[in-house]
């Protein structure tokens, strides 16, 4: 009897192998070489090549405005002014390509929550500058700090920039609240920066499998909710009325400043987005892994990164649609904004459901028999 | 024939096997229960969601808020009073009840090994499992009883088998046969795993394991019963369960298999382990108890007889009552559970809820992680009888905050084993006025494409 299961699993296996091999020959995707489907020399690839030289820059553009606002409060004048606001629109831009990596350090600070959440509380920041009491790691204070706050404190304090200048001037308070502002942000993002620099980068390298506490779940997990609900609808979803039904252009990123800087913000945001799916050529990415895959959508045998990178194209191409001045265009031409939107949500759909789904990836810690 | 079935239902058997299932299923659930509470689980899918999603049916439960410890508590001590056959028949009801009301609190939790231990505890409700090897009997040396009906014995060899047999049948299908999925998702995702993770990045690999998955699952009972081929068999089970334990997010269900697979031994090394167990307690019986087999009332016989009966037939059928809905099973999800489809699909989705005020027309769009778990909101976005019960509850929760009418409407995104993902249900019917019933659901879009099988 032993012999005959062994013959029966023998036979079992031989067609099986017969079977595949002529599944292989045929129009199925080619067998992934071993090393495109190395999650370490992914993970490897996104922190030394995009996560810490991305921080690195960062950092560079956070440093310049420090000193430009610590050389405006030391002396505001509207040229200072003009100087800190510039930086701040560099960091501001910067931002937007490290605003996505919330996982490891940045998810354990809430670096977001420090940095870019709109629209600025004006009220509290007032009463705070007022009172001279505040501390920024309490909830209420998340919109009370961070590139938004830096927005009404250097270009809506006043409608001049004279009178800006004035008030910096006349308050001491004004200049403390700016100063502490950025040390705040300065501060945050250096315990981040330091972790990646120090230990934390060989923690997340090492961390290479595919359940709920792994690297690429988190960064995928990090990845998708941002584009979903800071970029889709952050930047274009909740300014255009898509969740209210009324639009609500003052909900915008940068929106005192306005003009040309918000839709700049969200279009290097969308490129950011787009680059961290096809990394380089040649170099692990989130495209050559799905390749290796042989991620195809079954019905029509098209490639997954292929119609992934076709929806980013089409979803770029109508974010840049609504420019020069994101504010106006709300308003004057809401259903192109709300098209964006719609394209971005495709887009969304692909990466949260049909990309994390062959890649694998579990999201919970809870148990489950498989869907 | 019907001599033969006479004769057959007057065999005896010894109690042992019973016992062991009875102790061994005991410890288990004891552990199960440990693990979940250990994990924070109960406050993470019991206290913490404001919405559960109940069974059709039976609506009225629902978690008991912090008192919900207090029922896991009972249902550990059940467990552990049925493992050490102390009070049993009382521990029996008592577990059955509690850990059947836990895993009716919410669908979202649904798990296939949780079903079976539910029917397990039925049954062991019902048989003669605490007469031997128990406290019971230690203690009342009178109730001991060294052989039972050859049926009660039988009766969980049958469940044992009804599990793999249909997991078996429906791994018939051409997603898993032909596409190998979805194993092919799933095996690369373990690829570091030592020494055999680089074989499944080969889609081959997943061929293999698929077939087998199936060729195991259909055959592996009948191994087990055949005395040749048994202790091989059971190795199998030990082997093809741990890598699914190494492999699969899928908790205790690969040991609640390993341990029931022991049903299948005869009563002699059933017997010589327990034999064992007394020796290293030191403690044998002072004196060997009366040799007594346990004779049931001819009423009692004949109740039990037709409790199991019942029993097994809806067990027999239940299965397949996905016949009688019209559309793809898997794409659907009406008739899946309850069915022991394990480990069948990789299904994803993504749904947004907008809902709209029916007198003013405005619409607003919903965030669901404002109402449910990540488990939830996963479970929720792919089945469908999930998304009208959420629906139900958006309408109350915005007509509570002064939305005249709501209507519901949900633009739901689902993919199946690797096919792109695709419109799951219409985004034009007001989910509000669904009904959450067991008819076919209209509103789920097609699937535009087949899967052939059971």
């Amino acid at each position: 009897m032993k012999k005959t299961v062994l013959f029966a699993l023998l036979l079992l296996l031989t067609t099986v192998g017969i079977f595949s091999c002529q599944k292989s020959t045929g129009s199925d995707a080619p067998a992934p070489a071993d090393t495109s489907l190395d999650r370490k020399a992914l993970l490897t690839q996104w922190a030394d090549s995009l996560v810490k030289p991305g921080y690195q820059r960062f950092n560079d553009k956070l440093s310049a405005l420090k000193t430009k606002t610590t050389a405006f409060t030391a002396a505001p004048t509207t040229a200072s002014l003009l100087d800190a606001r510039q930086a701040w629109q560099a960091a501001y831009l910067e931002w937007q390509k490290v605003e996505l990596f919330e996982f490891g350090p940045a998810e354990s600070v809430s670096l977001r929550n420090h940095f870019n959440i709109y629209p600025a509380d004006v009220t509290g920041i007032n009463r705070n500058i007022t009172t001279g009491t505040y501390d920024f790691e309490v909830a209420t204070a998340i919109p009370q700090q961070g590139f938004p706050t830096l927005d009404y404190l250097l270009n809506g304090l006043a409608t001049s920039d004279a009178a800006i200048v004035q008030q910096y001037v006349a308050s001491a308070n004004h200049r403390r609240y700016l100063t502490d502002v950025v040390a705040k942000m300065d501060q945050t993002f250096g315990t981040v920066y330091g972790q990646w620099i120090g230990s934390y980068r060989d923690t997340f390298i090492n961390n290479a499998g595919t359940d709920a506490s792994s690297s690429l779940s988190r960064v995928i997990n990090a990845y998708s909710l941002y584009f979903e609900r800071y970029l889709r609808a952050g930047k274009v979803g909740i300014p255009a009325g898509t969740m209210s039904g009324t639009p609500r252009p003052e909900k915008i990123e940068a929106y005192y400043l306005k003009g040309a800087l918000p839709l700049q913000l969200a279009t290097t945001a969308h490129t950011t987005v787009q680059q961290f799916f096809n990394g380089r050529t040649g170099r692990p990415s989130l495209k050559s892994y799905l390749d290796a895959l042989g991620a195809k959508d079954s019905r029509t045998g098209q490639g997954l990164a292929s119609i992934i990178n076709t929806q980013f194209g089409v979803s770029a191409q109508q974010l840049s649609s609504l420019g020069p001045d994101l504010y106006t265009t709300i308003t004057a031409r809401n259903a192109d904004a709300v098209t964006s939107y719609n394209e971005m949500q495709k887009a969304v759909r692909l990466i949260k459901v049909d990309m994390t789904s062959a890649l694998g990836i579990t999201v919970t810690y809870v148990d489950n028999d498989g869907d | 024939m019907r001599a033969g079935l006479r004769h057959y239902f007057q065999g005896y058997t010894s109690a042992a096997p019973l016992a062991t299932f009875r102790v061994a299923f005991g410890l288990l659930v004891l552990a199960s229960v440990g693990r979940f509470w250990a994990k924070g689980w109960i406050a993470e899918l019991y206290l913490k969601p404001r919405f559960f999603f109940s069974y059709y049916g039976s609506e009225w439960i629902k978690p008991l808020g912090p008192a919900t410890y207090g029922l896991f508590g009972l249902c550990a001590l059940c467990a552990l009073l049925v493992a050490l056959g102390w009070w049993y028949r009382t521990a029996a009801v008592g577990l059955f009840l509690s850990f059947t009301y836990i895993e009716l609190m919410d669908k979202s939790t649904y798990l296939n090994h949780y079903y079976f231990v539910s029917l397990a505890a039925f049954l062991l409700m019902l048989l003669p499992a605490g007469r031997y090897f128990s406290v019971d009997a230690y203690r009342d040396p009178a109730r001991h009883r060294h052989q039972v009906p050859r049926w009660t014995v039988d009766a969980l060899r049958l469940l044992v088998g009804i599990v793999y047999c249909y997991a078996g049948l429906a791994k018939l299908n051409s997603d898993w046969l032909l596409q190998a999925m979805p194993l092919r998702i799933w095996l690369p995702a373990k690829n570091d795993l030592w020494l055999i993770g680089p074989l499944f990045n080969y889609p081959w690999v997943a061929y293999v394991f698929s077939w087998f998955g199936a060729f195991y699952d259909l055959t592996v009972v009948f191994f087990l019963l055949y005395r040749p081929t048994r202790p091989w068999a059971y190795a199998t089970v030990v082997v093809f369960h741990g890598l699914t334990a190494v492999l699969f997010p899928i908790g205790m269900f690969p040991y609640v298999m390993i341990v029931a697979a022991l049903v299948y031994f005869p009563a002699s090394a059933h017997e010589q382990v327990l034999a064992r167990l007394r020796s290293w307690w030191g403690r044998s019986p002072v004196a060997a108890p009366a040799e007594r087999p346990l004779v049931y009332a001819p009423r009692t016989r004949q109740a039990l007889l037709l409790v199991l009966g019942v029993f097994f037939a809806v067990q027999l059928l239940l299965p397949f009552r996905y016949l009688l809905y019209p559309h793809e099973l898997f794409w659907t999800e009406e008739g899946y559970r309850f069915s022991w489809r394990v480990m069948l699909m990789e299904k994803m989705g993504q749904v947004q809820f907008k809902v709209v005020d029916g007198r003013t027309g405005r619409a607003q769009l919903v965030n669901n992680d404002e109402h449910l778990s990540v488990l939830q909101e996963k479970m929720m976005s792919t089945q469908p009888d999930m998304l009208v019960q959420f629906a139900h509850y958006l309408r109350g929760y915005y007509a509570r905050r002064g939305v005249h009418d709501p209507k519901v409407y949900a633009d739901a995104y689902v993919s199946l084993n690797g096919r792109l993902g695709k419109s799951f249900i219409d985004p034009t019917v007001d989910l509000a006025q669904a009904a959450d019933d067991l008819r076919p659901k209209a509103w789920i879009l097609p699937f535009d494409d087949e899967i052939s099988g059971l």
